[in-house]
Formats: C-alpha cells, sequence, structure tokens
C-alpha cells in the first residue's frame, strides 16, 4: 500500500515537472497600430502587452489595457480612449486562440498561422494571423502584422472625420517569451 | 490502513484541484499578470473650461491652445443695423501647457479691455481603479487688468491708479467623473478687487460655482454651469452666471456654444459683474461661441 502512495506521489510530482515548462509569458510585448491616409497618419504603440502560450495545446492568449497606447498627439489619446474605443467600458483587448501545426521543439523560424477570437470594444471577431515564430534556445520570439476593419468593431467615426481615419488599420506585433514561473 | 485510504483521497482531491487550476483559461492568468500600476481618470470635461468658467481639465505639456471666445448679444429697442448682432464681446487667448500639470494662459477682451493672465495647476487626479483619490482637484489664480471705462454703465472700480484696476481670482475646481457620461464640477471662488468706487460694494467676493457634462455621444456633450455670489454688489443690480451649452470636440478643434447671461469671460467680470438675468429678451440673452484650436507644439510623448 504504501508503495502505491509513493507511486502516486511521484507520479503527481512527475505532472506537475512535465507540464511547468509548457507556459511561456511575455510581459512587456508591442503592438503598433497605424493609420495611413492622404489626410493624416496615425501611429500608436503600447508597450506593456501580456501574452501567455501554452506548448502543450498550442494555446495562445494576449491582453491588453487600451489607455496604454502612447500616442505622439496627447489630445489623440484622449480621443482614443473616450470617443472611439471607449475604453471606460471597454478597457481591455484580448485574443484567445489556436498556433496551427505548431512545433515548439523546432528551432529556428517558423511561419504558422494562429486562429482565434479578437476583442476590441466589446466586439468579438473571428481571425487568422499569420506569425513568424522563432525558437533560439527555448525562447520564442512571435512577430508579425495584420489588419483589422474599423467598421468590424462598431467604432463609430463622425462623417467629417471619415477621410482622416483609414478604414482599415494595420497593427504589428512582437512578443518576447520567457518561461512562465507562477 | 485507514489512514493510507485517507492519503489517497486526499491526494486525488490535490489532483483533481491542480488539474482545475490547469484548466483554467490562459486569458484569466494573464489576469493575474496585470502590474499594480495607477489608473488616472481622463476627461472628465475634456476642454478647459466647462462652458464659462474653467473646468479641472488642462492640456498636456507642450500643448498650445489657441482660443477665440465671443459673446454676442442685443442692445434693447435698437434703431441701427448691425451685422449679426449690436454687440460682440471677444476674447483671444493662449494657453500653454508647461507641464502635464501646470498650464499658463493670457489673454485679452475687446469689452472694457480686460488684459487677463492666469496659473492653473492639477492637484489631485481622480482615479478610475477604485483607489487612491475619488476627486479631480485643480487650483486656478488669475489677474485682470481693466484698461478701459465701462461706458454706459457704472464704474465699479476707481480708475486712478494702475492698481486700481486689477482684480484677483482664486478658484479650487474640485470635480467627479461618476460615470463615463457625467462629471460634475464645483467651484468654490474668491475674487478680490483692488478699488471700490462706492464704500458700500465688498471688495471681496465669494461664490460658488455648479458645473456639469453630460456626453450625449462620441463628440458631443452638453454642459450647464451656474455661479452664486454670497455677497454681491450693491450699489448696481448684479444677477448669477447662468450658461447652458454644447460641447463639440473633435479632433484638434473644440468649439463649444453656450446659451448664457454673461458677457465678460474673465472671472471677476462674469461671476460678480453680469447686469442682467438670463431669458430670451433683447440685451439680456447672450449666444456664446469658443472656438479653441489645439495645437502640440511637443510631440515627442515620454514613452513610459
Amino acid at each position: 500500500m504504501n508503495k502505491v502512495i509513493i507511486l502516486i506521489f511521484l507520479l503527481i510530482n512527475f505532472a506537475d515537472f512535465e507540464t511547468k515548462p509548457d507556459q511561456f509569458i511575455a510581459r512587456q510585448g508591442q503592438i503598433s497600430f497605424f493609420s495611413y491616409t492622404s489626410v493624416e497618419n496615425i501611429e500608436a504603440k503600447n508597450n506593456q502587452v501580456l501574452s501567455i502560450i501554452d506548448l502543450s495545446k498550442n494555446e495562445i492568449a494576449i491582453s491588453m489595457l487600451m489607455n496604454a497606447f502612447i500616442f505622439k498627439k496627447s489630445l489623440m489619446h484622449e480621443h482614443f480612449n473616450e470617443s472611439y474605443i471607449e475604453s471606460d467600458l471597454h478597457p481591455k483587448a484580448t485574443f484567445e486562440g489556436k498556433i496551427k501545426d505548431f512545433d515548439p521543439l523546432m528551432d529556428g523560424v517558423q511561419t504558422r498561422m494562429i486562429a482565434g477570437e479578437l476583442t476590441i470594444h466589446g466586439i468579438t471577431k473571428e481571425v487568422e494571423i499569420k506569425a513568424t515564430i522563432e525558437n533560439t534556445e527555448g525562447k520564442y520570439l512571435f512577430t508579425g502584422d495584420f489588419e483589422v476593419a474599423v467598421k468590424d468593431f462598431d467604432i463609430k467615426i463622425p462623417p467629417i472625420l471619415a477621410p482622416n481615419i483609414a478604414k482599415n488599420i494595420s497593427i504589428t506585433f512582437r512578443f518576447e517569451y520567457q518561461p512562465y514561473e507562477k | 490502513m485507514k489512514n493510507n485510504v485517507h492519503f489517497i483521497i486526499y491526494f486525488f482531491i490535490l489532483m483533481g484541484f491542480s488539474n482545475s487550476v490547469k484548466s483554467q483559461g490562459l486569458l484569466d492568468t494573464l489576469e493575474k499578470e496585470y502590474p499594480d500600476t495607477p489608473q488616472y481618470e481622463i476627461a472628465t470635461f475634456k476642454a478647459t473650461r466647462i462652458s464659462i468658467g474653467h473646468s479641472i481639465e488642462n492640456r498636456k505639456k507642450g500643448v498650445l491652445e489657441i482660443k477665440a471666445m465671443n459673446r454676442f448679444w442685443n442692445i434693447p429697442n435698437f434703431e441701427g443695423q448691425r451685422f449679426v448682432a449690436d454687440k460682440i464681446n471677444a476674447r483671444l487667448a493662449l494657453e500653454y501647457g508647461i507641464s502635464d500639470r501646470l498650464t499658463f494662459g493670457s489673454g485679452v477682451s475687446t469689452l472694457d479691455g480686460i488684459f487677463d493672465g492666469f496659473l492653473k495647476y492639477k492637484l489631485l487626479r481622480q482615479r478610475s481603479d477604485k483607489k487612491g483619490s475619488p476627486i479631480s482637484m485643480t487650483l486656478f489664480q488669475n489677474g485682470s487688468y481693466r484698461s478701459r471705462r465701462n461706458r454706459p454703465f457704472t464704474d465699479i472700480n476707481r480708475f486712478e491708479d494702475f492698481t486700481d484696476q486689477l482684480a484677483f481670482t482664486s478658484q479650487v475646481l474640485i470635480a467627479r467623473k461618476f460615470t463615463p457620461q457625467f462629471s460634475m464640477q464645483l467651484s468654490p471662488t474668491y475674487i478680490h478687487r483692488s478699488s471700490s468706487s462706492f464704500d458700500e460694494d465688498p471688495n471681496n467676493h465669494f461664490a460658488i460655482g455648479i458645473g456639469g457634462r453630460y456626453k450625449l455621444g462620441g463628440h458631443v456633450s452638453i454642459v450647464s454651469e451656474y455661479y452664486y455670489v454670497l455677497n454681491p454688489l450693491k450699489s448696481i443690480d448684479t444677477y448669477d452666471a447662468f450658461a447652458l451649452g454644447v460641447n463639440w470636440e473633435l479632433s484638434d478643434v473644440m468649439l463649444q456654444f453656450q446659451l448664457t447671461n454673461t458677457r465678460g469671460m474673465v472671472e471677476d467680470n462674469f461671476i460678480t459683474q453680469t447686469p442682467n438675468n438670463f431669458n430670451f429678451k433683447d440685451g439680456n440673452f447672450v449666444f456664446g461661441f469658443n472656438a479653441t484650436f489645439v495645437l502640440h507644439l511637443n510631440q515627442k510623448r515620454k514613452q513610459k
């Protein structure tokens, strides 16, 4: 009987050791967005994006505060949060998805599709994003860019400002993952 | 043996528990990873004026506001044919953010030729994360110089010496954003006039202002303001300042329209010396229009 208990104990311990390095976290991920029009170029950067990947299930999650975006013009930061993205009501943007055909053990660069649900301004959309994944000595670097349509997320732009804001906003991201210790 | 069974049950429970922790979504894990940085409420009023008086807001460092504030009204029973309105008072002003908390501004009003300068300092910022200060507080101090006599009305101050024509206003602006749509402000005000033409008039006035903003849509809000003077002038009849307005905040331009009874745009002038009450008769009804252009002189915002 005692041997059984020891066996179970060892099993649990081993199970724990197996799962711990499966999760990798990026605490200072970067997301930038750009809106290029002939009238005005708008650009903002968020350096405090959180992301986590679970290699056992090839899952990824991203979460960020919308008011952490930094604009060149301070008034634009206020307009963005108050009039467009309404960060009082929807403070965060999130993404939750799966990395398709991802091989965590492969060294070097691989390009993979990430499919999942993107939530901005309280509205969730299914998206597929192409990401470049670089694996160097057990650390992962995810980079890439994609586009979102402003109207998909119910962000209202007054007609008078329609020429100033692009219909599709391009987004670039960069995450450096470290092993996650709770 | 019984003990061993207990152990096994205990281990199973432990295993089940650790499994349930693992099956928690990755987003929930991230939720716990947010650093505890303070979150401040933004855009309590958005513009640096609620409508006629100052709000707790100030612009960030390196931002210059170019202001054209206008008031239009008619003269009762006026026989002439002036364009649009019989009388106009315009204040042209520049207001600059020295730091994120301190603003300096200066302007000139055409009616009575009033020159004014002010300093505004944001002392407390309301936190939006339910911690810290529940209110925002801004200190305001201005000085104004009246260069012309107030014909055909009675002059309430002497015009013998330069210092006779000075007045100073101190305000403690206290505001709270209650919901994303609704903000309110209380503005206790102290006004000192350097001289009085009449002995019966006080040189020091106390007033309290109350103002509110309700956001209708992304860029439009309605505002209202009222100033109650505790010890008004005695030599002339004065009325409390009132304004009802619409603010339109768009890109680099902020437009404020108001229906009011105030003709002046400098604090001591409109809070204590408004000679008419609010109604729609000629001479009493004033239409106001503030146009603000926001110029970002310092575009390199510090990366946090």
